[in-house]
């Protein structure tokens, strides 16, 4: 356990060393400040818009149901941020296995008591816990309009868990990309790749060879889906099980490029 | 006196049989039988890719053999990894160290990362720390500093947990003189306290260091015996164009 806290509180350093990580948390935050604000004004702009019309709109309840904070803000804010992330997330993650593998600083952890297993095992923590004070960075804009949309504190929990794991997952697939190339740039490329066309797979109905069975297997398997329930509010096992399933099946790809490069040399 | 202390006056024996290792259809390493006597000083020669860092990266595990095998005091690197990295102590080339860490953060990184506890392992860093005269830098990146107080860094990481085997890499590559000698001065001190494996096309460095030397010629194990007579010859670069048989 020793060697995976050394480790684990390196990766810490590391990345708070860099730049790049104060990068990422500026722009999560500004992101979704701008998001926010821009989704703000035009719900604000629409009741106003509203209210000159009918004189005295609100008190006439001729303001459409559907113009609330929750589906003009809130919901467009977390698909839209839900998005940024994919873009965003492989900027942490690239340089975590790359840059060790374009060093040569890999050879000299796996001359230690650090086993491959432990060694993705502590960048995978180290990564996520960055990921996590991101989201926190990032959650006061949410946060605000689920509070002043009067959806509760449930929901607001909900929200940020749904976030986290989506961010946690982006995260997963950065660091599998990471592991098998020692170029930060091609893992960032390669994240953010993977990112989108995880996201939905809803573009796979569009090829006229792939069986509706297929589809709705894809389709079952797209991020979009399982983060857009953490947004309703609902917090399900089985959505919390498959970003869990996700972590666990790239923390696998990452240990078997280890493995892979013991054999091939590469 | 207990198993580490005891191992480390002494060193261990490093040993392959068969050993040999491919990269698709080029041979870096064919059919290597090499024992190295524990507390020996062994300089393993040859030109670039002649083989001498394929062979290191399997005594460390970081490779697989494709055939054969190699045992650090008897463990397998294959079978045995966390065995064998106890054992030893890996030099690589400068550049592989963390930059951006300051050289205490870095030296109690590796401590850690060798299992070494808090108390344990802030002692071993200071005692090399003074070992290696890197009290002044301690703590400044590593990237800041020049070359040869980053090889002093790479040795004293190498170091941290006494061990009785330490692998070395053209630990002067890049050096100047002066800071040759340094690192040269550093290695010659463990002489017949631990074993010494240093791969290095440096014949003048082979000399200074080592006991008994093997030369590698495109992967191939083409002499064997003691340095003075293998580099004292009149052309000893001939050993390096495979032209000598095994001694």
């Amino acid at each position: 356990m020793r060697p995976f806290r050394a480790l684990f509180a390196k990766e810490l350093v590391v990345l708070f060393a860099s730049p790049l990580a104060y990068l990422a948390l500026a722009l999560v935050a500004l992101v979704t400040a701008l998001i926010f604000f821009d989704h703000l004004r035009v719900y604000n702009q629409t009741l106003f818009l509203y209210a000159s019309t009918n004189m005295r709109g609100f008190d006439t309840g001729s303001v459409p149901d559907y113009v609330n904070l929750r589906d003009t803000v809130f919901f467009p804010v977390m698909e839209t941020l839900g998005i940024t992330l994919i873009g965003l997330v492989p900027l942490v993650t690239m340089r975590v296995f790359a840059e060790e593998r374009a060093r040569g600083t890999d050879e000299l952890l796996l001359t230690t008591d650090l086993s491959p297993g432990a060694i993705v095992g502590a960048k995978f923590a180290a990564t996520y816990l960055f990921v996590a004070a991101m989201m926190a960075t990032s959650f006061v804009y949410p946060a605000m309009a689920i509070v002043q949309g009067g959806l509760g504190a449930e929901h607001l929990a909900a929200v940020f868990l749904g976030l986290t794991l989506h961010a946690a997952a982006l995260a997963s697939i950065g660091l599998a990309c990471s592991a098998w190339t020692g170029s930060q740039l091609v893992a960032a490329v390669a994240g953010w790749a993977v990112g989108f066309v995880v996201w939905d797979f809803g573009w796979v109905a569009s090829f006229q060879l792939v069986s509706e069975d297929a589809v709705r297997f894809l389709d079952a398997l797209s991020l979009h889906l399982r983060y857009g329930s953490f947004a309703e509010g609902i917090v399900s096992l089985g959505h919390v099980a498959y970003f869990v399933a996700l972590a666990a099946f790239a923390a696998a790809l990452a240990r078997f490029s280890f493995v892979w490069r013991r054999v091939s040399g590469g | 006196m207990d198993e580490a202390t005891r191992d480390a006056a002494r060193g261990v024996a490093v040993e392959a049989r068969g050993l040999a290792r491919r990269f698709g259809a080029h041979v870096a390493l064919a059919e290597l039988d090499l024992r190295i006597e524990p507390g020996e000083a062994f300089g393993l020669l040859g030109a670039n890719g002649a083989g001498k860092t394929t062979f290191l990266r399997l005594v460390t595990g970081f490779l697989l053999p494709s055939a054969g095998r190699v045992a650090v005091d008897g463990r397998s690197p294959v079978d045995d990894p966390r065995g064998v990295s106890r054992r030893l102590g890996f030099v690589a080339e400068t550049t592989r160290l963390y930059p951006e860490l300051r050289v205490r953060r870095l030296l109690g990184f590796v401590a850690g990362a060798r299992g070494l506890a808090g108390a344990d392992a802030r002692r071993r860093a200071d005692e090399a720390l003074a070992r290696f005269g890197l009290e002044g830098v301690a703590d400044r990146p590593v990237g800041h500093l020049s070359k040869g107080f980053q090889q002093r860094v790479n040795l004293a990481q190498a170091f941290l947990h006494d061990p009785p085997l330490v692998l070395v890499d053209e630990p002067t590559s890049g050096l100047d003189p002066l800071q040759q000698a340094e690192v040269r001065g550093a290695l010659g001190a463990l002489r017949g306290r631990r074993t010494l494996v240093l791969c290095t096309h440096d014949l003048g460095e082979a000399r200074a260091l080592t006991e008994r030397v093997g030369v590698l010629h495109r992967g191939r194990l083409v002499a064997l015996g003691p340095t003075a007579e293998l580099l004292g010859g009149a052309d000893p670069l001939a050993l390096f164009r495979g032209e000598r048989g095994a001694a």
